[in-house]
């Protein structure tokens, strides 16, 4: 294939300059705008993260803004009073790991389904893609009166005669999978490892080289923390304890319900431009459906696949609507990074805290995103 | 090995039937090929024996079995695609052994089946490569291989050469004869493309609007067609149609076109005055020396509209008794338009038709 050089030398250096200046004149009002409202602001609340913007002057005409350094970041993460927003780190893992997988699973099971064209397929793919036109408002308020003590989901039972369940969905505080911030650290290595050695036994059929790789330093992390764990330095200075809030579930509930549509949207499209002959090719091959699915149209889907993580992950970790209107303030436990910055920022007036926190999302948005957006560049330029 | 047999077949789809009691029998290690215009319905055919589609009536046997209710794996058919349907995040290799693994075959067994394949189709340098980075010529040789690899009874292709430029599908042509030469497995072969037909078949069958209208070896369809469809869609150029009357006096009889008289040479079944369709294959007209081989009342004068060179061959378009007719002509012709030319016309290949009926008249 020709370079993208090749028209350009035909056309010759003063018109190439020419379109370059035209380009570059067109673009400049975006480029200014964005830089400004995106880039700049971005910026500008990295450096108040770094101040000590709040307190009882916060709000003043011109109030004191010192350098701090990294003293918020510090204290969001050891602090004495920062166990609030590591709850709510802890909780925005589960719940993305959760609703990754339930809107991706369930999502897919229905786009497998409706793939077959069963009858009214129409009728219920608008069902099912339905909910995401609601706004988070509607689908908090909708799944709070679901899960309100006496009503909706604890009721169902009665239909079938069992006695209704007494599931407080929305007040719980109790929490399962606990863990002491403490050992922050030691915790952090064994997922590591853990990850390691998986990926590394999975590799071990196809490319063995690779997988002992993965598989030594895994077992070697995974070894040393275990015999070795009490001497890595402690994250906090007492004991505290964090783990997966029972009412937190409800949360994940409403939104993979409102999003299970939408991922099986993205694998409808998808399962329905692999072209009839190779679904026929592989029945004549052999395939079941599901090893049709397992083999032909999953691996030729991964791209959407792909997407939907990353579009749900940062969905998840941008959550404040949802979480406002079913939760919000009432249930401390249930609370997320960003219902957290909100509050810290324009409810406490605690204006460098908030920046603290926001930077930190942004951190970890960036960590999902920009390996997502090489390799989507590498493979068009590829193309 | 396994013969294949269609008894009273229909397919509807819905309310619409498009395939009308096809009876049709396939030899075992014969090369059969179903010819037609698009739509006729040849890929439903196929479809119904590799049990990608339904069969609303009638029967399908192959080996002396009704397959009817057979899932399409277990007819052990192969069928080769129009677009070869390759699985694209899969490489050679993998796409030919699919099959296999579905089959539950051992590693040792797939890697020797599939490298025997690659052999057979020169497709071993790029066992490794995605579908993606061949030309099409080789995936065209993957579809095969992947067909090929599950030794199955029946070969169904559809369409399989239409994506290639000329000069490959002509190359692949000879390559699909050699390889049934082979492997002699039952092969059933769908195009449009006459030429395609005529080349491969052991067998034609030809169809139009779900009817069978011949079946028959490649001379007889060409040479002895059933009716004026199969006289016009076999050959090319396509054979020369014109109205006609037959004339019978005594043992001699003639045809009368405009102003234009041929005697028939053979005894015919027609009536004195019958109006006919009279069909003269372009290669049944010659010109130059071979014209003095034909009995002085075989040769005309005629007027030339047009002359085409095709390398060693020539098309040459003249008008004779005011009937326009195209002669395929050995040699290079030079003629310009409105020249005359002596013209010989192999009256013993006259194709007789009823203009009502469109059946042959023999
Ligand atoms: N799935 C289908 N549903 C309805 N009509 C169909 C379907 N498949 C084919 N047909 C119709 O059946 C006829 C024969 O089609 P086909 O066998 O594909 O023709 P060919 O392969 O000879 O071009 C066409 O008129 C086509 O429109
Ligand atoms: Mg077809």
């Amino acid at each position: 294939m020709p370079g993208p050089v090749m028209p350009d030398q035909a056309i010759g250096t003063s018109m190439r300059n020419k379109d370059r200046i035209s380009a570059f004149l067109t673009l400049l009002p975006s480029i200014i705008l964005i830089g400004i409202f995106v880039y700049g602001f971005i910026g500008n609340t990295f450096w108040i993260s770094l101040s000590d913007w709040g307190g009882a002057a916060a709000l003043a005409e011109n109030p004191v803004k010192s350098y701090v350094g990294f003293a918020n970041y510090l204290d969001l993460f050891t602090g004495f009073l920062g166990g609030g927003f590591r709850q709510d780190l802890v909780n925005a893992v589960f719940y993305s790991v959760m609703l990754l997988a339930g809107a991706i699973g369930i999502g897919l099971i229905l786009a497998m389904l409706l793939d077959n064209k069963p009858r009214g397929e129409s009728f219920f793919r608008t069902v099912f893609l339905y909910p995401m036109s609601l706004s988070f408002i509607v689908t908090g308020t909708i799944w709070r009166w679901m899960l309100a003590p006496q009503g909706g989901v604890n009721i169902l039972p009665t239909y079938v005669g069992l006695p209704p369940l007494r599931f407080p969905w929305l007040s719980s505080t109790d929490a399962i999978l606990l863990f002491n911030w403490q050992n922050l650290l030691p915790i952090a290595l064994y997922l590591v490892s853990l990850v390691l050695i998986i990926w590394g036994l999975w590799r071990l059929k196809n490319n063995p080289a690779k997988a002992l790789v993965l598989l030594i330093p895994g077992v070697v992390v995974g070894g040393s923390v275990w015999l070795w764990g009490d001497l890595l330095p402690q994250a906090l200075f007492m004991e505290e304890i964090h783990g997966f809030n029972t009412a937190t579930f409800g949360i994940i509930m409403a939104t993979i319900w409102q999003y299970s549509g939408y991922t099986m949207a993205l694998y409808l499209a998808g399962f329905t431009g692999i072209s009839q002959d190779l679904r026929d090719a592989a029945m004549l091959d052999g395939a079941s459906t599901a090893k049709y699915y397992r083999y032909i149209a999953l691996p030729m889907v991964k791209p959407i696949t792909i997407s939907a993580i990353i579009i749900l992950s940062h969905i998840s970790l941008k959550m404040f609507d949802l979480i406002f209107a079913m939760t919000g303030p009432d249930n401390g436990q249930t609370g997320h990074p960003a219902l957290n910055m909100y509050l810290t920022t324009f409810r406490a007036n605690d204006f460098a805290r908030g920046a603290a926190i926001a930077i930190i999302l942004f951190i970890i948005a960036a960590t999902f995103i920009i390996p997502y957006m090489i390799s989507s560049y590498r493979q068009r330029r590829s193309r | 090995m396994a013969q294949v047999e269609l008894r009273d077949v229909v397919k509807k789809f819905g309310s619409t039937q498009v395939v009308h009691g096809t009876n049709l029998t396939i030899e075992d290690n014969e090369f059969i090929v179903l010819v037609g215009p698009s739509g006729c319905g040849k890929s439903t055919i196929l479809r119904m024996i590799a049990g990608l589609e339904s069969v609303s009536g009638g029967e399908i046997r192959i080996a002396d079995k009704p397959i009817n209710e057979v899932d399409p794996v277990d007819r052990n058919v192969a069928m080769v695609f129009q677009n070869y349907a390759l699985y694209p995040h899969m490489t050679v290799f993998d796409n030919m052994a699919f099959s296999l693994k579905m089959a539950g075959d051992s590693k040792q067994e797939i890697l020797r089946k599939v490298n025997e394949a690659a052999e057979i189709l020169e497709l071993s340098p790029y066992l490794n490569r995605k579908p993606a980075e061949l030309s099409g010529g080789q995936r065209q040789r993957v579809a095969m291989g992947r067909a090929i690899v599950r030794q199955p009874s029946v070969f169904l292709f559809d369409e399989p050469l239409s994506n290639l430029d000329a000069q490959l599908r002509t190359q692949m042509r000879m390559e699909l004869k050699k390889l049934h030469l082979k492997m002699k497995t039952t092969t059933i072969y769908v195009t449009h493309d006459q030429v395609e037909a005529m080349t491969l078949a052991d067998k034609i069958v030809i169809l139009k609007d779900g009817f069978i209208q011949q079946v028959g070896s490649p001379v007889e369809v060409f040479e002895r067609p059933a009716n004026r469809f199969v006289a016009g869609f076999i050959g090319n150029p396509p054979i020369n149609m014109l109205p006609g009357v037959f004339h019978r006096e005594g043992e001699s009889s003639s045809v009368t076109m405009g102003a234009l008289t041929l005697p028939v040479p053979e005894a015919r079944n027609l009536q004195d005055n019958q109006r006919v369709l009279v069909g003269i294959r372009p290669d049944a007209i010659k010109a130059g020396d071979s014209v003095t081989r034909f009995p002085k009342e075989w040769r005309f004068t005629v007027d030339v509209v047009v002359a085409e060179i095709l390398g060693g061959q020539s098309l040459l378009e003249f008008t004779a008794g005011k009937n326009t007719m195209i002669a395929e002509l050995e040699g290079r012709i030079l003629a310009r338009q409105g020249e005359s030319m002596e013209l010989g016309f192999d009256l013993n290949r006259l194709l007789f038709f009823d203009p009502e009926t469109e059946l042959a008249l023999y």
